[in-house]
C-alpha cells in the first residue's frame, strides 16, 4: 500500500520540525556569540568630510597610529587613501581590547586584517570603526579588500602585535612599529 | 472523438496485480530513501556550519 495521506503528513511535520530545531540551532549560536561574546558585525555612523581630512583634529598626520587614550583605550587611527594605508603598519598589543577607527579621503576602500575577523569597509566620508582583541602575536597583513583603482592590489599595511609586555607607548601615549611605521 | 489504440501485445499494467503491487512498494520505499538523503545533506550542511563556526569563526576573536 502506498503511503496514505496522514503518513505523508506525517512525514512533512518531522521535516518541519528538524528544519526548525537546525535554523534554531544557528541563529542560537549565532545569537550567542552576539549576548555573551559581544561579536557583531562593525557598526558605526559618524562623520569625517573628506575634504578636510588632513585638517580634521583626529585624523590629522600627527594624530595617526596607535594611541593609548588617558582612560586607558587603545586606539589605532588609520587613512585609507588611494593606493596605501597611512601609516603602513600600526603596533597593537595581544590580548587588550582595541579600537580602530579609519576613514578615506578618496574612494570606497576595505580592509581586512589576515586570521581574524577584524573586516570592514571604508567610505570617504564616514569614520569606520572596529573594537577587537587580537590573540595571535605577529606581524597580520591587512590589505585593501575593495577595488580602489589601478593601485589596490599594491595596498597593503602591516598590523604588529605584540606581547602585552612588550606594548611600551611613549610619554604621549603613541607606540609606533619603529622605522617601519 | 478518436479512440486510442494500443498494440495487440501492450500488457494491460492496470489490471496485472503483481505489476501494481511492484507500484505500491516502490511509492512506498522511494519517499523512505528520498528522506534519507535528505537527511545526509542537511547533516552535512549543518555539520560544516557548525565546523566552520566554532573552528575558524570564534577563534578568530571578537569583533565589533
Amino acid at each position: 500500500m502506498a503511503l496514505s495521506e496522514r503518513a505523508i503528513l506525517k512525514s512533512e511535520v518531522r521535516w518541519a520540525i528538524v528544519v526548525g530545531s537546525v535554523v534554531a540551532l544557528i541563529l542560537g549560536a549565532i545569537l550567542f556569540a552576539a549576548i555573551a561574546m559581544h561579536m557583531n558585525p562593525p557598526s558605526n555612523q559618524e562623520y569625517a568630510d573628506p575634504k578636510t581630512l588632513h585638517l580634521s583634529p583626529e585624523f590629522t598626520e600627527a594624530n595617526l597610529g596607535t594611541t593609548v587614550q588617558p582612560n586607558g583605550q587603545i586606539v589605532a587611527r588609520m587613512i585609507a587613501t588611494q593606493f596605501e594605508f597611512v601609516p603602513n603598519c600600526i603596533l597593537l598589543p595581544a590580548d587588550r581590547d582595541v579600537t580602530l577607527r579609519i576613514t578615506s579621503p578618496d574612494v570606497i576602500h576595505g580592509l581586512l586584517i589576515t586570521g581574524t575577523n577584524v573586516n570592514t569597509m571604508v567610505v570617504p566620508g564616514y569614520i569606520s570603526q572596529v573594537h577587537t582583541r587580537l590573540t595571535k602575536t605577529g606581524d597580520l597583513l591587512m590589505p585593501c579588500h575593495e577595488y580602489c583603482g589601478l593601485g589596490h592590489s599594491q595596498m597593503l599595511a602591516t598590523v604588529r602585535v605584540v606581547p602585552p609586555d612588550q606594548f611600551r607607548p611613549d610619554a604621549q601615549g603613541r607606540a609606533a612599529c619603529g622605522n617601519r611605521g | 472523438m478518436v479512440e486510442p489504440s494500443y498494440p495487440a501485445d501492450a500488457h494491460d499494467f492496470a489490471s496485472d496485480a503483481e505489476e501494481l503491487e511492484r507500484i505500491d512498494s516502490a511509492a512506498t520505499e522511494a519517499p523512505k530513501g528520498a528522506v534519507v538523503v535528505s537527511a545526509i545533506a542537511v547533516a552535512a550542511l549543518l555539520v560544516g556550519w557548525l565546523l566552520l563556526y566554532f573552528w575558524i569563526f570564534i577563534p578568530r576573536g571578537t569583533v565589533g
